[in-house]
């Protein structure tokens, strides 16, 4: 009997689904073909007209493949990106931040420490912390395969929320205030002491699964 | 047997097929289109490429619900089923294909049964 995924998978280009979706469509495809034919060998039909048969299902492999991405894609991909990226970056932050403040809280004081002749005020407790969070964002991201920029994105959520503050902040702050020399050093302080160390801190969490295509792990998983 | 009808006019009935089996029971991708070729006579015949696309599109509109569960030979299949919004699409979509035949045979004389 031929290998009806393999037949289904040949004809139907993976690119545009998320990797479970696809998988669940040529499954089913197969499994469609892989009745017709049983159904015509039982009624003792001859290979050639079986061959017909299959062939008269698809005419057009191409349009099918379209028309099956524009039913399926919509939804199927808001569901996606919301699984593998806004809500494993929305439980980094949350979780970040939540540490931020109980370590505070806490009434744990910051920690000066100079660098090339700059301090920087660190929350140790805190940074401690931050590779958990940053492991658990890209850890979910992978579970629900997301890609590799969705599992860095995800993992590195709550620094990156941190620069878009800040970002809004520098400009506004130049506006009110005038340009000052000082502001840019103690922005830029700023920069390295919420973004630049929290983020090295949370990467180093989410690096073990920044590894692999979850694209490819899912296809080699495929059910059979 | 009864004469097969043009794909393009079936095409226009499938929605209104497959809800009303799937009224009845769930059903999987084959099974659906074995049904409706068995109890049309054949006049209606659904095929890998007419019938899949528009159950996915059918799902999508939250008509229908697909799940894995295994068959009577505990094979793999996805059955789909209707949901509550299908349950209400069907009553209207009967109603709007009565009214399609009437129009139809008031027109060019099709009765229908």
């Amino acid at each position: 009997m031929p290998d009806w995924e393999a037949f289904v998978r040949s004809r139907i280009p993976s690119s545009a689904l998320p990797p479970e979706i696809y998988n669940d469509v040529v499954v089913e495809l197969a499994s469609h073909l892989e009745e017709t034919q049983l159904g015509a060998t039982a009624a003792g039909l001859l290979e050639d007209a079986i061959e017909q048969i299959i062939l008269q299902e698809v005419e057009n492999w191409r349009e099918l493949a379209a028309t099956i991405e524009r039913a399926k894609s919509h939804g199927a991909r808001m569901n996606h990106r919301t699984r593998s990226l806004w809500l494993p970056a929305l439980i980094t932050l949350l979780g970040a931040s939540l540490s931020l403040t109980l370590t505070q809280l806490a009434g744990t004081r910051p920690r000066l420490v100079w660098f090339a002749g700059v301090g920087i005020e660190l929350y140790w407790p805190w940074l401690a912390s931050l590779p958990l969070f940053g492991a658990l964002g890209a850890y979910l991201s992978l579970r629900a395969k997301g890609s590799i920029c969705a599992r860095l994105l995800a993992g590195s959520s709550s620094a990156l929320v941190m620069l878009t503050v800040m970002g809004i902040i520098l400009p506004w702050g130049l506006l009110i205030d005038g340009f000052h020399f000082i502001r840019l050093v103690s922005f830029g302080i700023g920069l390295v002491n919420w973004v630049g160390v929290p983020l090295v801190a949370l990467l180093i969490g989410a690096a073990p699964f920044l590894r692999g295509d979850a694209r490819g792990h899912e296809a080699a998983k495929a059910k059979v | 047997m009864t004469k097969r009808i043009n794909p393009k006019i079936a095409r226009g009935s499938g929605e209104l097929a497959i809800l009303s089996l799937l009224a009845e029971q769930p059903l999987y991708g084959f099974e659906i289109a074995k049904q409706i070729g068995e109890r049309t006579g054949g006049a209606l015949k659904f095929t890998l490429a007419s019938l899949y696309p528009l159950l996915y599109e059918m799902e999508k509109r939250g008509w229908v619900e697909g799940r894995w569960q295994a068959n009577q030979a505990g094979r793999d299949r996805r059955y789909y089923r209707l949901t509550p919004t299908g349950k209400r699409q069907l009553a209207p979509l009967r109603e709007e294909w009565r009214s399609f035949f009437n129009a139809l045979d008031a027109l060019a004389g099709v009765s229908h049964a």
